[in-house]
């Protein structure tokens, strides 16, 4: 058994683990370890074996479908609202997406035979799991209509307002680069619209650190995806959604 | 021999549990015809029954508010219509279109929930499949994104041929944009560059897959990435002959 040293305080900002009863987290908490997820780490290959699944605390974990190429695009993204594996649970051995770091931060990992054993308890965890699931699945079928009919500069509104969702503050840290991956499309793409964004007052870019100075103003470019995808976690995960 | 998803058979998610749960699936479930054109579901509303085809198929299809629509995967006979509920969710996000009409094992929601308690094979079986689903669903994002229309419908005719087990498909421009989510005359150029390629023939809204293996060819690899996924999680098809 190894038991993680220093876990002195609960850190509860993972909103899927403050869903469970007290004495089902009670239960998990000794075996939840505390990891730092740095900017670009790769927390599983498409292909490979997941041996944790990750419960973000402040990280944001992006969940990419990666081409015979090399080419990839974002299907989804998973900050302190979900978790990072289910695949684990619903018997696929090996995980079909590219999970990476897209925001640095920290969460709890926790081993996969551990998830496992809570999901066939059939207690909370379970129908928690399974409900994510289908959050998940929304946002990825959702995702595949937005790239096939929306402007590049609908899709960058649609992904800053998930990531700001998912973030304490209103700065993210990211560059051009990194989102011209997240949304498969070229890098001169993103400047463009990012430009547009900065020239009409609604971010600030400066080296890297993107700044959201007016989220209304981005709510109101955005196309529809963004609340579809929105609603769905708040009906299927949000505090009512267990009783 | 090019990848298959499907050998003439019963639906394949019933294959391979023990025959206690098929009887007790068989006693709950009744047969069903589906007409081509059914919407069985709209997105948002509750899923009254789960379908299991067995030779009809059913597209899974995201729309969006201006009438722009998508289809994210299909179920055929490889697969059913309804997981949300295996998530114990009980509305559908997607509408579920019959786009192949035919013969299906059918369900009344609450029944199949608790057969799911009674039914553990069965029930491990489906989440499995639900892997495979996300997978696709997964998959078509990038296509979508990435491939061609010409190889898209390459692969989407592939994933037609194979659940309506006819070399023949009645099939409109018309629709197939709506499924592919591209113009109609995206589909007309596409479809004349497979004709010219000789791999399919096409006339006045039916097309017939004339070289399927240069049809594969032609196809992104999603297709192929499709069946192997399957076969990998699910088994491969079971063929009745055998």
């Amino acid at each position: 058994m190894s038991a993680p040293q220093s876990a002195p305080q609960y850190d509860p900002r993972n909103q899927l683990l403050a869903l469970l009863p007290e004495d089902e987290l009670a239960r998990l908490q000794p075996h939840l370890e505390r990891v730092a997820l740095p900017l670009g780490k790769s927390l599983s290959e498409s292909g490979g074996v997941m041996h944790h699944v990750y419960f973000p605390l402040d990280a944001i974990v992006s969940l990419l479908c990666v081409m015979e190429n090399g080419a990839s695009t974002e299907i989804a993204v998973v900050g302190n609202e979900g978790i990072v594996g289910v695949s684990l649970f619903m018997g696929g051995e090996t995980t079909p997406s590219r999970a990476i770091v897209q925001s640095a931060g920290e969460a709890y990992r926790l081993k996969g035979q551990r998830i496992k054993d809570e999901f066939y308890r059939a207690g909370t965890m379970q129908r928690l799991l399974l409900r994510y699931t289908q959050a998940l699945l929304t946002q990825m079928a959702q995702t595949a209509v937005c790239n096939r009919h929306h402007s590049v500069d609908q899709q960058l509104c649609r992904w800053l307002l998930l990531s700001l969702d998912r973030l304490p503050g209103d700065q993210l840290i990211m560059t051009q680069e990194l989102i011209a991956n997240m949304l498969g499309v070229r890098r001169e793409g993103v400047t463009e619209s990012a430009g547009k964004l900065q020239r009409a007052g609604l971010i600030a870019y400066h080296r890297g650190h993107i700044t959201v100075i007016d989220r209304p103003g981005l709510e109101a470019r955005v196309c529809e995806c963004y609340a579809v995808v929105k609603r769905e976690y708040d009906r299927l995960l949000g505090p009512e959604a267990l009783l | 021999m090019t990848p298959s998803l499907i050998v003439p058979a019963a639906n394949q998610l019933l294959s391979r549990i023990p025959p206690q749960e098929l009887a007790v699936f068989m006693m709950e479930s009744e047969p069903v015809t589906l007409t081509f054109g059914d919407v069985l579901v709209e997105p948002g509303a509750v899923i009254e029954k789960v379908y299991f085809p067995i030779d009809s198929f059913i597209s899974l299809i995201v729309g969006l508010d201006d009438g722009d629509t998508l289809e994210v995967t299909m179920a055929g006979r490889e697969g059913m219509m309804g997981a949300s509920l295996l998530l114990g969710v009980q509305e559908s996000p997607l509408r579920a279109l019959v786009q192949g009409g035919g013969a299906a094992l059918c369900i009344e929601a609450a029944r199949f929930q608790s057969l799911l308690l009674t039914c553990p094979v069965l029930h491990k079986r489906l989440l499995r499949y639900l892997y495979v689903l996300m997978n696709q669903i997964a998959h078509t994002v990038a296509c979508t994104h990435f491939h061609q229309v010409e190889a898209r419908l390459a692969r989407w005719l592939l994933m037609t041929q194979d659940r309506a087990g006819s070399d023949s498909l009645q099939l409109t421009h018309e629709f197939l944009a709506v499924m592919l989510g591209v113009r109609r005359a995206g589909i007309t150029q596409a479809a004349t560059a497979l004709q010219a390629r000789g791999v399919i023939r096409y006339h006045r809204g039916s097309i017939t897959v004339i070289d399927r293996a240069g049809l594969v060819e032609a196809s992104c690899g999603c297709y192929a990435h499709d069946c192997s996924l399957y076969a990998q999680v699910l088994g491969a098809p079971l063929d009745p002959s055998s």
